[in-house]
């Protein structure tokens, strides 16, 4: 021990030439001449190992106490001499000496090293103080070497060594960082690749402009609906907006008239093909707030991608259907309070039946499923412009399937609804179909909650066909939501943890009840397991039963 | 409860019809989770609204509770 470190002194003197090329200043030749003068190499050894120096005091002296201070970290040859602490009591002596070697305890140390003054600590004391009003000078990375080879815990302490340690490593780090900052630039340059790069998380980087369309329900608003509304009691004005593969276009259908003599004129490339984002019918201001809203001016660029793929979202029925749902989703919740909405709702269903009629007829030579939708609400203005509705809404079929891209789902579709007339099937505004909650799933947890909260209540029927009605509108609020998430995610399929931000955005899971807390309440044991098993690295303190 | 709550694939096609994406493994069991949350809350706002109304009997929970108190439960639930 006391061998190496005399090594290490011995080597000192040679890291400190280095730092005579430097311009010399006091601090400077005080430090060579330190590292010149006699070390005290003997003071050390002997405070550290001589026992027989002091038999007496020793004898008296705790070990974890008053051994530690005088050794401090020198005391090396204690551990090789006694070679394994076998009681208790010496092991944690051991290990409180060599906490007191790790913390520099300077008062403790340097009443030790007031007796062996030499010429050497001196000078380095006086350096000390010099180097207080000198700004860090290339002797500092010399320092710390020579300083662990002394054991000088002493000059640890001063705030120069500090320097260059953390220097270095923030420097790497700032250089990391400015290559990882580097990347973003690129990744604008993505949308320019084609169209079927897989680059569903790279696109997920384009901070800026996501930005606003944040806000799911600036993109799924229910004022949409609320819009959509108005838009069908007024007839038709506003604008539609049809999506034609990856370009959404809109245009205004002021006046069906109008729209009747331009629109077999016109190209639909040149019908205001603007871009616009997920949401079309919008106000203008909430169109532009999607992710590729700034490429609004850049109309006919055909780099635009717009990340739904385009057989997925059937043109017209996107549409048709959204106003349509809008229609039954406002005026269902919105008036239903009162009583006589219910009047105003059958009527309406029963102008839809009754164009209906009209609707399959004109499907059979259409060959598209999906108009009937927009037939069934569209019709709302009422029979005096039928006329001219039946005119407007075939030249529109007409140019939408023009447009259209022949997917092979829409005949199927056509072939399904003829199938499955006995289901009530409806079509959501991405022109799927899908069943109604099953009303005996939703009378049962019904039964079960109402249960729960103290009344025998049986679920009448209208009561349950409200409830139906109320989880079919829950779907399809969760639907959008999940969908807006997971677009802004960047991925095409809806995600475990979707649903976990939307929950916790509703405020459904907290930190205090979690979702594996809630499912363990809600949820039989089956679910419960499934939804635990592949989560593992979600896994926020389960409480593992079983 | 019941043996099996809930239909899963009935849940599933829901979801992806209304989403118009892909669902992922369990994302429907997470869903009817949060479905369950929003029924038993709905329930209860029923619950309280047709008290508010006086309604008596045993038929406690009326449809047109329900009907009133839905605009504001799915609000609450819109994330």
């Amino acid at each position: 021990m006391s061998e190496s470190a005399r090594k290490k002194q011995r080597t000192s003197p040679r890291t400190s030439d280095i730092t005579d090329t430097n311009p010399s200043t006091i601090y400077n030749d005080l430090h060579r001449l330190a590292a010149i003068a006699a070390k005290p190499v003997t003071p050390y050894r002997r405070a550290a190992s001589a026992g027989a120096a002091t038999p007496g005091s020793r004898t008296v002296r705790t070990p974890g106490t008053a051994r530690t201070p005088r050794g401090g970290p020198a005391t090396r040859p204690i551990p090789s001499r006694r070679a394994a602490p076998t009681t208790p009591h010496a092991i944690r002596a051991l290990r409180e000496r060599k906490n007191a070697a790790r913390t520099p305890g300077n008062a403790r140390r340097r009443s030790g090293r007031m007796q062996r003054e030499t010429p050497r600590d001196i000078l380095r004391d006086l350096s000390r103080v010099l180097a207080r009003d000198k700004p860090p000078s290339p002797v500092v990375p010399a320092r710390p070497s020579r300083n662990s080879a002394l054991d000088l815990p002493e000059i640890d302490d001063g705030p120069e060594p500090a320097a260059p340690r953390l220097s270095m490593p923030l420097g790497d780090m700032y250089d990391d960082d400015d290559s990882i900052h580097a990347a973003p630039p690129r990744q604008s340059l993505l949308p320019h690749l084609p169209d079927d790069v897989d680059n569903g998380t790279l696109q997920s980087l384009e901070f800026g402009r996501r930005a606003l369309s944040e806000d799911p329900r600036m993109m799924y608003t229910g004022r949409v609906s609320e819009r959509f509304g108005d838009l069908s009691e007024l007839g038709m004005d506003g604008e539609e907006v049809e999506v034609d593969g990856i370009f959404v276009n809109r245009r205004r259908t002021i006046n069906p008239e109008d729209m009747l003599d331009e629109v077999p004129e016109e190209d639909m490339d040149d019908t205001t093909a603007q871009m616009l984002t997920g949401r079309r019918g919008g106000r203008p201001s909430d169109v532009d707030l999607g992710i590729f809203g700034e490429e609004d001016d850049e109309t006919e660029e055909p780099t635009f991608r717009f990340t739904i793929p385009p057989r997925m979202q059937a043109p017209a029925p996107r549409t048709d259907d959204d106003t349509g749902n809008g229609n039954i989703l406002d005026q269902t919740i919105m008036e239903e309070d009162e009583d006589a909405d219910e009047d105003a709702e059958q009527q309406i269903f029963a102008g839809a039946e009754t164009e209906q009629d009209e609707a399959t007829a004109m499907i059979v030579d259409d060959d598209d499923p999906t108009n009937m939708q927009q037939l069934d609400w569209e019709s709302d203005p009422g029979p005096d412009e039928d006329a001219d509705l039946q005119a407007y809404r075939e030249e529109i079929s007409a140019i939408d399937r023009s447009l259209q891209t022949q997917s092979p789902e829409r005949p199927l579709e056509a072939r399904k609804r003829a199938g499955r007339q006995l289901k009530v099937l409806n079509v959501s505004r991405f022109g799927h179909e899908y069943p109604s909650v099953p009303a005996a799933t939703v009378k049962t947890l019904a039964t079960g909650f109402a249960a729960s909260q103290g009344s025998k209540a049986k679920i009448s029927k209208d009561t349950l066909e409200a409830l139906v009605q109320t989880s079919d509108f829950f779907f399809e609020q969760i639907g959008e939501d999940l969908a807006a998430y997971a677009q802004h995610a960047g991925r095409k399929a809806i995600e475990e943890s979707d649903v976990i931000a939307l929950m916790k955005r509703t405020r459904q899971i907290s930190d205090s009840s979690t979702v594996f807390s809630l499912a363990q309440k809600l949820l039989p044991r089956e679910l419960l397991q499934q939804l635990r098993m592949p989560q593992k690295p979600k896994l926020k303190g389960p409480k593992r039963k079983t | 409860m019941a043996k099996s709550l809930y239909p899963r694939p009935t849940i599933k096609k829901i979801v992806k019809a209304q989403s118009n994406r892909a669902i992922s493994k369990d994302v429907d069991i997470l869903v009817f989770l949060s479905y369950t949350l929003f029924m038993r809350s709905l329930i209860t706002e029923a619950k309280i609204a047709s008290k508010k109304a006086g309604e008596t009997g045993k038929d406690a929970l009326s449809a047109r509770s329900v009907r009133k108190v839905r605009e504001g439960v799915l609000r609450k639930y819109k994330g």
